[in-house]
């Protein structure tokens, strides 16, 4: 058989996803300690950190309700269910569950929601400030993800993201046009707070005071933590992958034969380990923003998406 | 030049121009701010030197050489000069916060699009559909000259101010006659040596006060 | 009848080029007023000349001179003439000439020359900005911090103005591509047989407006004038008070002959009432409660601009007659108070109304000057203001504009207080000693202008410097007496210049 059922492919996206995510980990954290002049714990570390999680039991407060447990199956859930939408390997997508702007949103804002409550769940101060800045933090991104996205689909006229990369597959002048740039620039930044990566979050740091991701996980143990971790890397896998798709998008799948989905998996393969050097490189050299300077950051971030609607306006004359 | 290259090129420069005076709004420490001046200033000169190609007019080719002299490298130049003899490159908060101006200058490129509009379906061509980003950049200019507290800031705004008339200017009419053009150039450069003149006067005659802290004529 | 054109702009640059470069030479002492002075003459020439034979260009016609540019110049040459002579130090007070002084106001008149004697918008700009320019330098003359800070306000809020001048002109050439006739000569666009986009022109003519009326320091873009006017050294005040405003005024007239011929009378109209009435009213709420004679005559300027910004936004023969008469008028009376100002700085040392008491008695020559410049800014006859504005507010309640006028009454009665109360106390009364004179900061004194620095190490009042110093000499208050009666004469016996007058206006109604 030469062609794939839209729901193989995502079936291929799903599992490829969850194979890919440890080791993009671990070549990112690989390429920190390399330029910081470290061995490293090697790039299978993060695999070996899960399996070890995995065989342990979850240990659990006094005192804590069911979100404790249900939180990390639900994250897990929510960015599994992204990987599966958000087109990394093809731009097919099914007629009953529409791969829409909105929808990924909705679901990537189910599982940040799902891990603030987590760190409320335990009652502690750092617990409770994570949270809060998570939130923060997520209510300043969602309308900069929205707007950029919004941008690039302007041209297309339908905010399926499938229906967004397979145009800018097919016309690639858009791709170097400034209201590409633009969006573009304007979702890096936005991807990179929403996954907690450096300059809004130090995913490495031990301080508890400077921590917003790491401090909403501080009480799960076990096999919680296990999936609390790989759901999270799962999410910085889907937006990366959605990220240069829509910066690079040639590669991807626009048919449903074999050859074009082996060639999507390859090409996301490398642009993902590209990309994720790239980051962990780039955080070698950046500092962690002040808390309160992030809002800044994520200010400046939606006014470049913005532009990149107004300018898809003025200088494309309105469609 | 083919039709789609001239958009292309336009949207290209124009855009810049645009990124630079929201950066100019977001990023209130004075060295950056005079490093995107400069970059402003070179998207300006490519923005004129991209419509002397496209008419084939050698005038504003030689304006375009004038414009990148005066607005990418003399004025810069001069600033950062101004800047290092008062000490004044550390950051000075803004009197309204980044996020609060960079939402502001948000709404007034909305708000430059709409006041465009009317001069956007006068003139025909592609380059007149841009305007209202010359527009955009002359209340951008304005929001930063409003919002800072040092003298050189408030220059930079003024700055920005003037290259956005320049670009309403080149793109609606390929600019004004050559004189004027000259005469409007010199002006911004003058101003700024103006300050140069006034801070170093302040400073020998009355030993490091700052333009800034001088606030006694009033009412 | 071109040579006529060229002097004016050509002979300050020779000059003042001259001077700066022999900067130490005595001579540059008086260059400044001998150029105003051939000054006057082309003005008086020059309004002979286009009365006998109709406007004359130069230059391709981007320089032209008609009857309302000629007035002008006869403004710039009269009100220079009266500032520059009564500005020269007494022979006791001279110190090292400064021929950069010399060369920043023939530089100053030179631009004025050519604003008011340019046919071509763009030229108009680059000359009012370059005013702008030649001033910065003049205001912050006296390198204090309060002159330097003033100076750098000015230079910023003027060329802010400014700069929004230029996007009006513009989108006003803009139009004109648009309408397939690009040009930027105020003859053509004026004629108004260009077909330009209503729109389009609307924005331009209202933006080169405001642009300019910042210029002309019409509230609420004002803030710059006071201080601007009071840190000057007094003739320099008298120059940027008495004519440059008006110059500016001169613009926004031309810019409304243009707006008149494409969109009809009445677009500007509203923003001219507004910008005069909030004028008067600033002017008048300052006025009340200054403590700075120096700011005081700078709000009194900022009253005087807002008369004629109403006269403008009235239009029609009458109304621009008078503000043509007025900016002479106001011109003359308000260099000859600078003038004064200037020599009771001299003579007490102290810029605070408060610490000048019983003038009539110390230095009745000032004071009797103070008070008849006084009595004519608030428009007493037989001074000339009386009757321009008594026309300004017939011209409106014509104009069907009598609200306006009432609220323009009421305030100049408030104004009227204002100065009055300050001036009389001033002036009336017995002198008043304080402590001990302290002493001005030593050594301070720069160039051949005599105004003791203002010492900001030493905030506590300076009062009046005992002994009384000594009446200036009858050659000294000639300046003074001389503008003043111009001023009251002017208003009565206004028939040698009627014709002209007349022209002048005519020149906005249609272009000539």
């Amino acid at each position: 058989m030469n062609t794939l059922t839209v729901p193989g492919l995502l079936a291929v996206q799903v599992v490829g996803a969850l194979a890919l995510t440890p080791i993009l980990i671990g070549v990112m954290r690989q390429t920190r300690a390399r330029l910081e002049g470290r061995a490293g714990g090697g790039v299978t570390q993060p695999w070996r950190d899960v399996r070890k999680l995995l065989a342990k039991e979850p240990l659990q407060a006094a005192g804590t309700g069911p979100m404790l447990s249900a939180t990390p199956l639900l994250l897990i859930t929510s960015s599994l269910v992204v990987c599966a939408l958000v087109p990394l390997v093809g731009t097919a997508s099914l007629a009953t569950v529409p791969d829409d702007l909105f929808v990924v949103v909705s679901v990537l804002l189910l599982g940040t929601v799902a891990l603030a409550l987590l760190g409320l769940e335990s009652g502690t101060a750092f617990g409770g400030m994570g949270s809060s800045r998570h939130m923060t933090i997520a209510a300043l991104v969602e309308p900069t993800v929205l707007v950029a996205v919004y941008a690039l689909s302007i041209p297309v006229g339908t905010s399926a993201l499938s229906a967004i990369v397979a145009a800018r597959v097919q016309d690639p002048a858009s791709v170097v046009s400034p209201v590409g740039l633009l969006a573009v620039v304007a979702l890096g930044i936005a991807v990179l707070a929403e996954t907690g990566r450096l300059p809004v979050d130090n995913p490495s740091t031990h301080l508890e005071l400077t921590m917003v991701h790491e401090a909403m996980v501080l009480e799960s143990s076990g096999r919680d933590l296990a999936w609390l971790e790989v759901g999270s890397w799962l999410r910085l896998t889907a937006l990366l992958g959605l990220l240069v798709n829509l910066a690079i998008p040639w590669g991807v799948a626009t048919t449903l034969s074999l050859s074009a989905v082996l060639l999507g998996v390859a090409a996301i393969v490398v642009k993902l380990l590209v990309a994720g050097m790239l980051v962990a490189a780039g955080e070698v050299f950046l500092a962690k923003l002040r808390l309160f300077r992030v809002p800044e950051l994520l200010a400046g971030s939606f006014v470049l998406a913005f532009l990149a609607v107004t300018a898809s306006f003025l200088i494309g004359g309105a469609p | 030049m083919s039709d789609a290259l001239f958009s292309q090129l336009l949207a290209t420069t124009t855009g810049l121009l645009l990124v630079t005076a929201v950066v100019q709004v977001w990023r209130y420490s004075l060295s950056a701010s005079i490093r995107v001046l400069a970059v402003q200033g070179a998207a300006l000169g490519a923005l004129v030197a991209v419509l002397g190609i496209e008419r084939g007019d050698a005038e504003v080719l030689v304006v375009a050489v004038l414009v990148l002299a005066m607005k990418a490298v003399a004025i810069p130049w001069a600033l950062s000069r101004t800047a290092t003899a008062t000490g004044a490159v550390r950051e000075q908060a803004p009197l309204v916060n980044p996020t609060a101006a960079l939402l502001a200058a948000t709404a007034l490129t909305v708000l430059a699009y709409v006041a465009g509009l009317p001069i956007v379906a006068v003139l025909e061509g592609p380059a007149a559909s841009a305007v209202p980003v010359g527009l955009a950049l002359v209340l951008i200019g304005f929001l930063v000259l409003l919002t800072r507290r040092s003298a050189l800031a408030q220059l930079i705004g003024f700055v920005v101010l003037d290259n956005g008339i320049a670009t309403t200017a080149f793109l609606t009419s390929g600019g004004v006659p050559f004189v004027v053009e000259l005469g409007v150039t010199l002006d911004v450069l003058l101003v700024v040596l103006i300050l140069r003149v006034l801070t170093s006067r302040l400073q020998s005659a009355h030993g490091g006060i700052d333009l800034d802290e001088l606030t006694e004529l009033r009412d | 009848m071109t040579a006529l054109i060229w002097i004016p702009l050509l002979l300050p640059v020779i000059v003042g080029g001259a001077s700066w470069w022999r900067r130490a030479d005595g001579w540059t002492r008086g260059a400044d007023l001998a150029v105003a002075v051939v000054a006057l003459g082309v003005g008086i020439a020059l309004l002979t000349a286009v009365h006998a034979t109709g406007p004359i260009t130069a230059a391709t016609g981007a320089l032209r001179a008609d009857a309302l540019s000629a007035w002008l110049l006869l403004t710039i040459g009269t009100v220079a003439v009266t500032a520059l002579w009564g500005g020269l130090p007494t022979r006791a007070a001279r110190t090292a000439p400064d021929g950069r002084y010399t060369a920043l106001i023939c530089l100053f008149l030179a631009a004025m020359s050519l604003a008011v004697l340019s046919d071509n918008l763009g030229i108009l700009w680059v000359a009012i900005e370059a005013t702008t320019i030649a001033t910065a330098f003049l205001v912050g003359h006296h390198q204090s911090p309060r002159s330097l800070e003033a100076a750098w306000k000015y230079v910023v809020l003027g060329s802010v103005g400014v700069a929004i001048a230029f996007l009006g002109i513009v989108l006003l050439y803009a139009s004109t591509v648009a309408a397939g006739t690009p040009t930027l000569s105020w003859v053509q666009l004026a004629e108004g047989g260009l077909s330009l986009d209503p729109d389009l022109t609307r924005i331009a003519v209202a933006l080169a407006v405001l642009g300019f009326a910042t210029k002309a320091g019409l509230a609420p873009m004002h803030s710059w004038l006071p201080d601007a006017h009071s840190q000057a050294p007094a003739p320099v005040s008298g120059l940027m008070s008495g004519v440059l405003l008006s110059v500016a005024l001169y613009a926004i007239l031309r810019i409304q002959a243009i707006g008149d011929a494409t969109l009809g009378p009445q677009f500007l109209r509203g923003l001219l009432l507004a910008g005069g009435l909030l004028s008067l009213a600033v002017a008048a709420a300052m006025i009340l409660a200054q403590r700075d004679y120096k700011r005081m005559l700078a709000y009194s300027s900022i009253e005087h601009m807002g008369i004629m910004a109403l006269g403008v936004a009235i239009g029609g023969p009458l109304a621009t007659a008078a503000v043509l008469l007025h900016m002479l008028g106001h011109g003359l009376v308000k260099a000859a108070m600078f003038v004064v100002a200037g020599r009771i700085l001299a003579a007490g040392g102290t810029t605070r109304t408060a610490d000048v008491t019983g003038l009539l008695t110390r230095r009745p020559d000032l004071a009797r000057a103070l008070l008849a410049g006084t009595a004519a800014l608030l428009g007493f006859p037989p001074f000339v203001l009386f009757f321009t504005e008594v026309a300004i507010v017939v011209a409106g309640w014509q104009a069907g504009l009598g609200w306006a006028m009432g609220i323009a009454l009421f305030l100049l009665l408030v104004v009227f207080a204002g100065l009055a109360r300050h001036v009389s106390a001033m002036t009336l009364g017995p002198p008043v000693t304080v402590d001990p004179p302290v002493a001005a900061a030593p050594g301070q004194d720069h160039g051949a202008h005599p105004l003791p620095v203002d010492s900001h190490t030493a905030p506590l009042p300076t009062p009046w410097r005992e002994p009384a110093t000594e009446p200036a000499a009858k050659h000294r208050q000639a300046p003074v007496l001389i503008a003043l009666a111009a001023a009251a004469i002017l208003g009565l016996m206004a028939s040698p210049l009627a014709a002209q007058l007349r022209e002048a206006a005519a020149v906005l109604a249609g272009a000539r």
